[in-house]
């Protein structure tokens, strides 16, 4: 699904070169479920920026779905984020004077759906996320975890082949982190790719691998063990 | 994004702080009511000046004594308080007897104090010949016009303004066949004119006394020359045509040969129109762009608050751009709120200017009895919703410009 080669990403900061990613290479099929670990400063949201389009690296390739990131103008990369990829911020990033209705339409407003299209779909992404009773109500009258929630109905109104999360539960606590992590489980269990940054291991344990990133470089790629799935099950 | 969408976003975001959007558009409010009301009161300035013009009657010429060497719009010497004995009743039966000449009504003027009873007011008189009602289009409205041989015989009739009468007699009494006193002179007064406001030159016919030009001339004035003759075109000719004829005329009665030592000066109402025009229209400019710097800080405090706006929007424009906004995108529906916002300002400045345009109209009809006519220019009003809409564009597009630019990570990161 999307591969990179020798990915490099260099700040310019008061005329010196600081970088961020040095040599990243690995690649992600579709339908798994990896999580970004690091420290911080280890270059984990740099990479996210990078996977997601938000951002274009300085060296390397980059390919997300056979297409290179270097051949895509700015118009493009902003067509890909909203056709085949989905966001979920640690901060939510909903609207809240607008209800969740309006806060899920975003996306769509940008992809041209006709209005009776939109409607279905957003009533479905927000079914899917287990809050159809607040459809109508004020993102800003909600608590975290049904806020994060319909961050993912957002996610997921355009059908998006990936998701990225970063630090989704990072604002969460326990009981609706657990929730969250839930969710997107079982999108992935549906087929979706998720790519989730964390710097918590035992929620980066519920991706099936795990890269860990250590001062802008790759430092392991493993999949998660047998026996950390079976804890992180047992934790539930 | 679907223009349809992008107007309902941008309703939405200016709905979610209504009263700083209002205080937004207060400025292009204020801006947009005074053009349409200076507009407005200088249209209908206008308005009222060429029908009081007109109101004299059609197709007329009028000659002041004294050239006007400069141009046509100079003052001639007359007007400047110089006496100047140039006209006369040769020039006057000349001019009657000439083919493109239907009538010539010649007048003289003084101040006199005129009294009746205990009340006095100090006036115009005018001194004019019978044919002067119907050429001026002011037939008395009680009474009647004294008549040729009124003015033959030296008979002290006189017709009076409707506000002389008012003040002299009161509400209660009939002035027709009273005497008054005009600067000692005892005269019968025959008729009362209707309400005409100020007349061409300047005086207001509603206080004036008109009184045989004889009786004037020889026994309150003791002069033989006139201070104007008006002169009515015969309607079969051009007034172009008549215009050269009084000059060839009144030329060889003063043996003029160089034009440019003409001792009258000639003007025709087009002439006073367009010289009343243009100063009704540079008037209008003039206060139309006063009017104008207040919508240009309207249009600066447009800018200024839609600056916080996208400052305080950051994140938003961030999220946007991140689930797929284009830069257009986001320049698309700030600009668009900004040109709501000048829009929906333009309309309501429109109403606010209306409204105060129509109460000083009915306070000009309350309070004066010039006939003022209510005009609301529809120039005035597309031109509000045209400047209205251009200065949001032209003030929204920089914090538009500034949105479309943010960084989608930087902007998502903003706290």
């Amino acid at each position: 699904m999307l591969a990179v080669h020798n990915l490099q990403k260099t700040y310019i900061q008061a005329e010196n070169p600081t970088p961020a990613l040095q040599g990243i290479t690995f690649s992600v099929d579709k339908g798994e479920f990896v999580s970004i670990m690091g420290p911080s400063g280890s270059g984990k949201s740099t990479l996210l920026n990078i996977l997601s389009f938000l951002d274009r690296p300085t060296g390397g390739t980059y390919t997300f779905e056979g297409k290179s990131i270097d051949d895509m103008d700015d118009r493009a990369l902003a067509h890909v984020r909203n056709q085949d990829m989905g966001f979920v911020f640690q901060s939510f990033n909903l609207l809240a004077r607008l209800t969740v209705y309006e806060n899920v339409e975003i996306p769509l407003l940008y992809s041209q759906v006709p209005v009776a299209e939109r409607r279905e779909r957003i009533e479905e992404a927000v079914r899917s996320v287990g809050l159809p009773e607040k459809l109508f109500v004020e993102a800003g009258r909600l608590s975290g975890g049904q806020k994060q929630r319909v961050a993912i109905a957002r996610a997921l109104v355009t059908d998006p082949a990936i998701i990225f999360a970063d630090e989704p539960t990072g604002n969460l606590d326990s009981k609706s982190g657990a929730q969250v992590l839930e969710i997107l489980e079982s999108l992935n269990q549906k087929g979706r790719t998720i790519i989730l940054v964390t710097h918590e291991t035992s929620t980066a344990e519920f991706a099936s691998r795990i890269i860990h990133l250590t001062d802008g470089k790759i430092d392991s790629d493993r999949p998660v063990s047998k026996a950390a799935h079976e804890h992180r099950h047992f934790q539930k | 994004m679907l223009l349809n969408d992008a107007f309902k976003t941008a309703k939405r975001s200016l709905a979610q702080s209504k009263m700083r959007s209002l205080l937004t558009m207060l400025g292009i409010i204020i801006g947009i009511a005074s053009v349409i009301v200076l507009m407005s009161i200088g249209k209908s300035a206008e308005a009222l000046i060429v029908n009081q013009v007109q109101s004299v009657g059609s197709n007329l010429v009028f000659v002041i004594p004294g050239g006007s060497p400069n141009n046509r719009f100079s003052s001639p010497a007359a007007s400047q308080g110089i006496v100047i004995t140039s006209l006369n009743e040769r020039d006057a039966e000349a001019l009657q007897r000439e083919l493109s000449v239907s009538n010539v009504v010649a007048d003289v003027r003084g101040q006199a104090q005129v009294v009746y009873g205990d009340n006095d007011v100090t006036t115009t008189y005018n001194g004019t010949t019978a044919n002067h009602f119907a050429v001026m289009n002011m037939m008395p409205e009680r009474g009647y016009a004294f008549s040729k041989s009124d003015v033959d015989s030296l008979n002290r009739v006189a017709v009076i303004g409707q506000q002389l009468a008012m003040t002299l007699f009161g509400p209660n009494v009939d002035p027709v066949n009273k005497n008054i006193r005009v600067k000692g002179l005892t005269f019968r007064v025959v008729g009362v004119l209707p309400p005409k406001g100020t007349g061409t030159f300047g005086i207001d016919q509603d206080n004036l006394v008109l009184i045989p030009i004889s009786v004037a001339q020889h026994e309150m004035l003791g002069i033989n020359h006139y201070n104007d003759l008006i002169v009515e075109g015969n309607p079969a000719y051009e007034q172009s045509f008549i215009k050269s004829r009084i000059t060839f005329i009144l030329r060889q009665n003063h043996g003029v040969t160089d034009p440019a030592k003409d001792d009258f000066t000639i003007r025709t109402q087009e002439d006073l129109l367009s010289l009343l025009g243009n100063i009704t229209s540079i008037l209008t400019i003039f206060l139309t762009a006063i009017a104008s710097i207040s919508l240009i800080v309207g249009g600066i405090g447009i800018m200024n608050i839609m600056l916080v706006s996208v400052s305080e929007r950051t994140r938003e424009i961030g999220l946007r751009k991140a689930v797929g906004a284009t830069d257009r995108d986001i320049l698309q529906q700030f600009l668009i709120e900004a040109v709501l916002l000048t829009m929906l300002g333009g309309l309501l400045g429109l109403l606010f200017g209306a409204l105060v345009v129509g109460l000083i109209y009915m306070a000009a009809v309350r309070f004066s009895s010039v006939g003022w006519v209510f005009v609301l220019p529809m120039s005035a009003v597309v031109l509000a919703l045209l400047v209205s809409t251009f200065s949001g564009l032209a003030f929204g597009i920089y914090p538009a410009r500034q949105a479309a630019k943010k960084n989608p990570i930087d902007a998502l990161r903003y706290e």
